[in-house]
């Protein structure tokens, strides 16, 4: 009595994956039973039907966006701007100043990790002068560094897709533990920060969260004991893209998904 | 890291990309947008491409781990009211392109039992069927098990001819 042909060998063999040696057997299985002839003839119809319709997405127009992604991205380290307004910084004066304010009326209370994000974004995107300590120029040392003195493996997300280049990172003093800032910057100037801060094991991991702290948006959230959060004066939808794109290389980086 | 991938072999790989974000996303613009940071984050991650080696099957791991990262991340704003964006919610597959592109009424028949299967077993019949890949292949893409490979595939297929019935019978067998 010939072994009955199971699922695995009836798909590997209507896809011609099964092993040449196995080929006949299952070719004498089909012709004894119709109903394992007919599942055969079904699978290979769907898959000549399924071949036919997706094969006619192949031949569209590609846009030109997705040609242009395949080339290779230009890595252009734009130095800081002289230029950043006045205004700017008057406004990152006043913001900086009532946060400070804030924060000291509510001393001895668990701080607000997306407040205090913002007051930093506030204070050190309008600095024109010294908005980093350490540029993005010397990357490397600077992922080693902030790694070192927050004990969280640092990641300087790549949002060039988003359109926005590294400037450089700096050290923020925080209630218990330092905060690590990354601050990007975009063609027309506008300033993102990317701050992160260890938080104590166990804490709870929140949802990715938005709040508006005195004009200054801030996607938050935890993952993994440790608080991110992406502050900036884009509107919601252009910080969330932002957000995103951050996120989703953080949490692959901490998966340190294998390479295939 | 290797200095460069190869730029028209990537170019080559678009309109595959293409379908495979579509099958991902069941949304045009939003596959389009998967295929853009799929080449953005392999270029970051090219010194991981081994030179010569299948660049199909690495930059469809990407693609895989972008979409279900990005997905991960919706999933996240959809929970939380207060930034709920239409566009982050985890829309239904529909077919992707309009009805009247399709040149036979059995090829949108098709398309229409597809969209009826679940997301896993519509990426792995998608990947088996019509990119024709090893099933060691598709587990590698997706992170699977072999053997969760060819499950899903053995339902994939048999909701397929249940939903049709054993109508495509009638159609060309091929050899």
């Amino acid at each position: 009595m010939p072994m009955p042909i199971d699922d695995d060998a009836l798909n590997a063999f209507v896809d011609g994956q099964l092993p040449s040696a196995r080929v006949a057997e299952v070719e004498a299985a089909i012709a004894r039973d119709p109903e394992l002839a007919a599942r055969a003839a079904s699978y290979r119809a769907q898959n000549v039907h399924l071949r036919e319709a997706f094969d006619e997405w192949l031949h569209e127009p590609v846009p030109a966006a997705l040609i242009a992604a395949a080339a290779k991205p230009a890595r252009t380290t734009r130095w800081l701007p002289w230029a950043a307004s006045f205004a700017m910084a008057l406004i990152g004066l006043v913001v900086g100043w009532s946060g400070r304010d804030l924060v000291l009326a509510r001393e001895g209370i668990p701080t607000n990790f997306a407040r205090e994000a913002a007051f930093a974004h506030a204070i050190y995107s309008a600095d024109a002068r010294r908005p980093v300590e350490v540029a993005a120029s010397d990357a490397q040392s600077l992922v080693t560094w902030l790694t070192r003195r927050t004990g969280q493996t640092a990641l300087a997300p790549d949002l060039t897709s988003v359109g926005f280049e590294l400037v450089g990172g700096r050290l923020v003093a925080g209630n218990e533990k330092p905060t690590a800032l990354l601050m990007y910057e975009n063609a027309a100037k506008q300033r993102l920060t990317l701050q992160w801060r260890k938080q104590s094991p166990g804490t709870e991991e929140t949802q990715f969260r938005y709040a508006v702290e005195n004009g200054v948006g801030v996607f938050y959230w935890i993952d993994d004991a440790c608080a991110y959060a992406l502050s900036g004066t884009l509107d919601r939808r252009q910080l969330l893209a932002v957000a995103r794109v951050a996120y989703g290389q953080i949490a692959s980086a901490a998966q340190s998904l294998p390479p295939h | 890291m290797a200095a460069t991938l190869p730029h028209q072999d990537l170019v080559a790989a678009i309109p595959r990309l293409r379908r495979y974000a579509r099958v991902l996303t069941g949304e045009g613009t939003r596959a389009d947008d998967l295929v853009q940071d799929t080449l953005a984050r392999a270029w970051e991650k090219r010194g991981l491409w081994l030179a010569g080696s299948d660049l199909r099957a690495w930059l469809f791991t990407i693609m895989h781990n972008v979409f279900v990262n990005q997905r991960a991340l919706a999933r996240r704003d959809a929970r939380n009211v207060s930034i709920d964006d239409p566009d982050a919610s985890a829309a239904a597959w529909q077919l992707p392109v309009p009805a009247t592109q399709f040149t036979r009424v059995e090829l949108m028949e098709t398309m229409q039992s597809v969209a009826r299967l679940s997301p896993e077993q519509r990426e792995v019949l998608v990947l088996a069927a019509v990119e024709e890949m090893r099933y060691e292949e598709i587990a590698a893409v997706m992170g699977i098990p072999v053997g969760t490979v060819m499950s899903r595939l053995s339902r994939a297929r048999e909701k397929l001819r249940r939903t049709n019935g054993d109508a495509p019978l009638q159609l060309k067998v091929v050899r």
